[in-house]
């Protein structure tokens, strides 16, 4: 049964719509992350679905019960915001205590919880201090801490690792989720970094101007996007989406490239639909495209191109492709990649079956 | 805290001829101060000595005859200046306090709830300020003398309460528009009703902006002369009032009295600048310097 259901969700603030016909399933327990560039509404989100900020259409459900115009104390939500938003006056005991100064706990058993929650986040010799003078991990932690004081059992994370560096981000990401193993909350995860999504989230719901675009698994995602939107927001490097038109007869279709006309993958039963001339868009990621050396036996579909540039990234090398009028980026393991350098040609070779096609026009997967 | 540590050191590595200059700067603007204090420990001999005299021997008598003085026929009598003292803080205080309270609650109104045409109210706000006190006088005068409030404290407090605020929302706002409004929101997220948000969480992190509102307050109604001298009664005077009326006299004008008052009105704002000095910087650069 899902524990938090959001559906039809509608905010604008005058004329902009920040949030436009949400819905959102979340299961108890489940680490779920929203996957969205920045002001595609999962902040409106959250605090629309924490209650500080008033819906203008839909409904919001906890755990089966309707909490729409349930006041913000009532929701019991915590949040952890993109700015941390500590309480800069107070030392960081008081802010962790702060939460259960509200609900009007004992003092000696807020004094349990600060130890609990400083142990597990490691602030114990930061207790004392104002958050001013802490790091950003630090900072962070605190957050997180104020958050988990109460033992929620929602919790919403924005952009929790927006404002970190590097490193600190990677930390963090583990941190996320030993502490939602051990609490075995449900955690919901704002995003606009595809990697993080994929690596944190059991789920991802991928938001585009305030609407749902798709939910699934990362494998779900990443395997069958539902539009070239996703596909192009999942998956490092981006997926090569390059334009293509529908050719072939009335019954067996293909696909028209810059650099050949190629039928066959999972998508060409449902290709049949749509008139020959229709706009498509062509997917491929770059990991599915490899060399094809003259003297192989490879049978599949290939193309010609000249490398226009290189990206060395230590282990792999992004080779950046010139095929006719098309672009195309291709991933390969450094000791392969070396044998290339700009200006090359080569033949490459892909497999059908990985490929994807979409309506140019919806965006829609045809498969 | 980054800023006054950077701040000590750039101090440091100035060096004596900058030290010096800003020294005799510093000189040439507190010469009129320093006048006025010497004087205020003269005897009418040498206050009126030419060239004047930096050194000699200083005297009390000035001090005192602001508050006593003695009749030819060697009868002791009050001045009434310590009444008057009284009612310049008293009225100063009330005044600046009544303004600081609902302008810093107007003002978080206006910063975090918005109402249409917010900006119309903001300007209605700042066009009580607009007009030179002398244009609004006469017809603050005819209120106050039918509502009977001529010559109260009341009147003459709310009247610098009402003058303050424009002051007061407008700093104040800006004070409020620099808070992270995420802080608030946290606070609301743990519970904290609307009340808590704004005594527990917003004001104590505006403790400078206040203390810099308060003191810039302070100061205009402490020297306000035109509004006190027309709306005040005998009971009600603040300084500057009675100070002009000291001004004059058969024997032409007493400096060294005036000094000793003008000396002594000079105390208590410096004692309130003095100790909100910290917040004081702190609230004037508020925003101009991210940290």
């Amino acid at each position: 049964m899902s524990f938090l259901k959001v559906s039809g969700l509608v905010k604008h603030f005058d004329e902009v719509v920040a949030v436009d016909g949400l819905d959102l399933d979340v299961e108890k327990g489940e680490f779920f992350a929203l996957l969205g560039p920045s002001a595609s509404g999962k902040t409106t989100s959250f605090r629309t679905i924490c209650g500080i900020e008033t819906p203008d259409a839909g409904t919001i459900e906890l755990d089966g019960a309707d909490r729409t115009h349930a006041t913000v104390r009532e929701r019991g939500i915590a949040m952890v915001f993109q700015t941390f938003a500590l309480y800069p006056h107070l030392t960081i005991r008081e802010n962790l205590a702060f939460p259960l100064r509200e609900q009007r706990m004992d003092r000696k058993d807020i004094e349990i919880r600060i130890g609990e929650v400083a142990e597990l986040l490691k602030l114990t010799h930061t207790l004392e201090r104002k958050p001013g003078t802490a790091s950003g991990g630090e900072q962070q932690r605190i957050a997180i801490g104020r958050a988990l004081i109460r033992r929620p059992e929602l919790l919403l994370l924005d952009e929790p690792l927006t404002n970190l560096d590097a490193k600190l981000r990677h930390d963090t990401r583990a941190e996320f989720k030993r502490i939602h193993r051990e609490r075995g909350i449900t955690i919901v995860f704002a995003t606009p970094d595809e990697l993080e999504a994929l690596t944190m989230g059991q789920r991802i719901g991928v938001l585009r101007e305030g609407r749902m675009v798709q939910v699934g698994t990362p494998d779900e995602l990443y395997e069958a996007p539902d539009n070239d939107y996703v596909a192009g927001m999942v998956g490092s490097p981006q997926m090569n989406l390059l334009a293509a038109t529908r050719k072939g007869s009335d019954t067996v279709p293909s696909v028209a490239l810059p650099f050949g006309e190629f039928g066959g993958g999972a998508w060409q039963g449902a290709l049949a639909r749509f008139p020959v001339g229709e706009a498509l868009t062509f997917g491929i990621r770059p990991h599915e495209i490899m060399p094809v050396a003259a003297s192989s036996d490879f049978d599949g579909p290939t193309l010609e191109a000249e490398v226009h540039l290189t990206e060395p990234l230590g282990d792999v090398v992004i080779l950046d492709l010139l095929a006719g009028d098309a672009r195309l980026k291709m991933v390969l393991p450094e000791e392969q990649a070396m044998a290339y350098s700009v200006g090359d040609r080569l033949t490459c070779g892909f497999d059908l079956a990985t490929t994807h096609v979409f309506a140019k026009e919806t965006g829609t997967a045809i498969r | 805290m980054f800023a006054s540590r950077s701040k000590s050191r750039s101090v440091r590595e100035a060096g004596w001829g900058r030290t010096a200059i800003c020294g005799l700067v510093g000189l040439i603007y507190f010469s009129p101060v320093l006048w006025m204090v010497l004087t205020a420990f003269k005897t009418r001999q040498d206050a009126l000595a030419t060239p004047p005299k930096l050194f000699f021997t200083p005297t009390l008598d000035n001090f005192v005859s602001v508050f006593y003085r003695v009749t030819e026929s060697g009868a002791q009598f009050s001045t009434g200046m310590s009444l008057f003292f009284f009612n310049s803080i008293f009225i100063a205080g009330m005044g600046v306090l009544l303004a600081l309270i609902l302008g810093t609650m107007a003002s978080y109104g206006f910063s975090r709830y918005p109402l249409k045409g917010n900006d119309t109210y903001l300007f209605v706000i700042l066009t009580t300020r607009m007009l030179p006190p002398i244009v609004v006088i006469v017809p603050i005068f005819l209120m106050f003398r039918i509502t009977g409030l001529s010559g109260s404290y009341v009147g003459i407090i709310l009247l610098y309460a009402m003058f303050n605020m424009a002051f007061s929302v407008w700093m104040m706002k800006s004070f409020f528009d620099e808070l992270s409004k995420d802080v608030e929101d946290a606070a609301r997220l743990d519970g904290a009703g609307e009340f808590k948000v704004f005594f527990r969480i917003c004001l104590p992190q505006l403790k400078a902006g206040l203390a810099a509102t308060a003191v810039f307050a302070l100061i205009l109604t402490w020297n306000e002369f035109l509004f006190a001298l027309l709306l005040t009664g005998n009971d009600t005077r603040t300084v500057p009032v009675a100070m002009a009326r000291a001004m004059g006299g058969q024997l032409g004008v007493d400096w060294g009295l005036l000094s000793a008052i003008i000396t002594l009105f000079l105390v208590p704002v410096f004692i309130v600048t003095y100790m909100l000095q910290n917040h004081l910087l702190r609230g004037v650069t508020f925003g101009t310097v991210k940290n």
